[in-house]
């Protein structure tokens, strides 16, 4: 999987949270979750639990704590997969 | 240091599905699960103890610069109710919090100190008060003094406090 592959499906994860659409149509690996998209804090919860389900990765609790913009997940991803 | 969390209840219970497969694993420690599935209102229990992870958190990341997203690393004691609300401790690997809760049928709101002695130091502001921010924490300019500020937006609240 490349990384506009894996961008795509984690923007796919991202929207149902996601309270600020412009942010959203404009992002990039910088997007913060909680400072540009205003996601609910506790709803990043739920993009780990999703992300760890459409990717069968497993997020620790060090990964998880770093999960909070695009490009930290997206290493959290490319990470994970490759030590499966 | 101060720190305040807002959850509007009617809110949180579509936005949210605490009863999800891993949920509360990722977020709360084992004595906080314990806590929940001991409450005889679990949707309570959750987001006070959420409410009080995140107002701890705030002072931590005022303190530290730090942001981490690491609800499980501020793990909460029991509440003790008196006068009104509910009173506890947050603790993590460096810091105790202290956290004063007020639990309504709309909303739950946690304001955390580093003392326990600041609660009565409180103070709330309204939506008129200009708010400055340094490296994202807010804080407020009082007769050229730097005054911390907190504020905490959820729904159809916003609870604006300082000290």
């Amino acid at each position: 999987m490349n990384k506009t592959e894996t961008i795509d499906r984690l923007k796919t994860i991202v929207k149902p949270y996601i309270n600020n659409v412009e942010a959203f149509e404009n992002l990039t690996e910088e997007t913060d979750f909680i400072n540009d998209l205003k996601i609910n804090s506790a709803n990043l919860v739920d993009i780990v639990l999703d992300i760890e389900e459409a990717f069968g990765i497993e997020i620790d609790n060090q990964s998880m704590e770093k999960m909070l913009n695009i490009a930290a997940a997206l290493q959290i991803i490319e990470t994970k997969l490759a030590g499966k | 240091m101060i720190g305040n969390d807002v959850i509007d209840l009617e809110l949180a219970a579509v936005q949210s599905n605490w009863k999800r497969k891993g949920f509360l694993d990722k977020i709360f420690t084992a004595a906080e699960k314990a806590l929940i599935a001991t409450a005889v209102e679990k949707d309570l229990m959750v987001w006070a103890l959420w409410s009080r992870k995140e107002a701890a958190y705030k002072i931590f990341n005022r303190q530290t610069n730090l942001r981490l997203y690491n609800p499980i690393a501020f793990e909460c004691s029991e509440m003790e109710y008196a006068d009104g609300f509910y009173y506890g401790v947050v603790v993590n690997q460096q810091s105790t919090y202290f956290t004063k809760t007020e639990i309504t049928d709309a909303f739950i709101h946690t304001i955390a100190t580093t003392r326990p002695e600041d609660f009565r130091k409180v103070y709330w502001l309204d939506d008129t008060v200009t708010v400055l921010k340094k490296n994202g924490i807010p804080f407020r300019k009082a007769q050229n003094v730097a005054k911390p500020v907190s504020i905490s937006d959820h729904g159809q609240f916003r609870k604006i406090i300082s000290i």
